[in-house]
């Protein structure tokens, strides 16, 4: 057996976090599994051994998604933290509200939010992207999805949050945070049918619990799981496509000029800017890539955002360009665990596109702000100093 | 090569039928059908992206 090669660098340091491309690039060319002694971690960095973990889960198990054990141990019963078989029931649960056959009703309701909100700002001249857009959109149609309203949409943002920042390791970070999603984790707990709208989605789980097509006790997972996976993301990458089209005025011209081409910039986005910095599994037994040797037992890492700007993959990775189309980039994950939401995400990303395209001409955005973050890589704030409106 | 569909695993994410329509949509309620199932010559090539695009490896190619 020979042990993977060894890197010094600490993959949750804030710098890394900040602006981890160029330390993947490092650990990419040093080899397609990294040992990370600070972190006690092996790391993946290239786009075909990522996407041949996610597609086996038996040898990658998720019951260490979370890079400490009290998270792992908070997720265990759900679909995120489970495996086959058990996992595929649990799955389907999850997933029956999300699939894009299940959410085809939505499209219209959220185009139009999507379109109103954006004109809206395009006629402002100038406004701050992170709260008015990339926070207060996707916020609005999960609160309206699952029913919740009052001081449960009001603390959507912070437990959505906590709930992505206390998969990390246990630093600071998560340490602050773990009493913020401990109150998630509450509500979910003692959260009835009608806490939640009439007609929404979070009440018919809790129908479908009522009936017994699910499990008793299952419907507060699957309401946790929508917001602790299906805010912070997609707040990320809405972030990032406003921040992507002013860092590019040539693309966002691109699908300005050809609307078709938005669920191709869409892709690009995730793409270059993983919304999910790194995610766990744990080796079920010696794994060997490329010659070297995972020990069972131990914590991986997947560097999402190292494998979406591999050249053994894409050509010039690490060019923003709207016309490349990466369906199969890993951002949503792949295979059975692969993003449940994705959907939805899509939706709502698209119709967000869709509506820049069509009414806005121009943005200028200054300098934008990062704060480092364990698991989500978002923006917290973004400038667009100037809009002309279409 | 035969097109084989795990159907509890597919979601109907639809990016199959936008890689090989010839060979497979989802129908109105959103199910995929698999129109031929095996595929060969061009078709295996659409077949090979349509199994290669699926987000949770609900297809794959085995011999026929």
């Amino acid at each position: 057996m020979t042990a993977p090669t060894e890197s010094g660098i600490d993959i949750w340091a804030d710098d890394v976090l900040v602006d981890p491309y160029p330390t993947y690039a490092s650990l990419r060319e040093q080899a397609a599994v990294v040992h990370l002694p600070k972190n006690e971690l092996y790391v993946l960095t290239r786009y075909d051994v990522i996407r041949d973990a996610l597609g086996d889960p038996e040898t990658f198990s998720s019951t260490s998604i979370g890079f400490n054990p009290m998270v792992n141990e908070a997720l265990q019963g759900t679909s995120l933290a489970s495996d086959p078989p058990i996992h595929t029931q649990l799955r389907a649960t999850l997933s029956q509200n999300l699939t894009p056959r299940a959410l085809r009703g939505l499209k219209v309701v959220i185009d139009e939010k999507a379109d109103q909100l954006v004109a809206e700002l395009a006629a402002s001249g100038s406004f701050e992207a992170i709260d008015s857009l990339a926070r207060a959109f996707p916020i609005e149609i999960v609160a309206d999805l699952i029913g919740f309203s009052g001081h449960v949409k009001d603390n959507m943002l912070r437990w959505g949050q906590a709930a992505m920042q206390v998969i990390g390791p246990l630093n600071q970070r998560t340490q602050e945070s773990f009493p913020i999603a401990g109150e998630l984790y509450g509500w979910c707990s003692s959260v009835t049918a009608d806490d939640l709208t009439p007609g929404s989605i979070g009440r018919g789980i809790f129908d479908a619990e009522t009936r017994g097509d699910i499990p008793q006790g299952s419907a507060g997972h699957i309401i946790h799981q929508y917001l602790g996976a299906g805010v912070d993301t997609t707040i990320a990458s809405i972030g990032n496509i406003i921040a992507l089209f002013g860092h590019h005025p040539g693309q966002f011209g691109l699908v300005r000029e050809n609307p078709e081409l938005v669920p191709a910039a869409f892709a690009e986005v995730l793409r270059y800017w993983a919304p999910v910095h790194i995610w766990g599994r744990r080796a079920t037994r010696d794994v060997e890539i490329d010659g070297a040797t995972i020990p069972a037992g131990a914590q991986v890492g997947i560097l999402f955002g190292a494998g979406n700007r591999d050249p053994r993959h894409y050509e010039n990775p690490d060019t923003f360009d709207v016309m490349r189309n990466p369906v199969d980039h890993l951002s949503f994950g792949y295979g059975p665990h692969g993003c449940a939401g994705q959907g939805l995400a899509k939706l709502e990303a698209h119709a967000i596109i869709e509506a820049l395209a069509r009414r806005v001409k121009t943005l200028t955005i200054s300098d934008e702000v990062r704060e480092p973050s364990n698991i989500t890589r978002s923006l917290e704030l973004l400038q667009v100093t100037k809009v002309v409106a279409a | 090569m035969r097109i084989q569909l795990d159907r509890p695993r597919c979601e109907g994410h639809g990016l199959c039928e936008e890689a090989a329509p010839r060979l497979m949509h989802l129908d109105d309620d959103g199910e995929l059908v698999i129109d031929v199932p095996d595929a060969e010559g061009a078709d295996l090539d659409a077949a090979k992206a349509a199994v290669r695009v699926c987000p949770v490896a609900a297809l794959r190619l085995a011999a026929a």
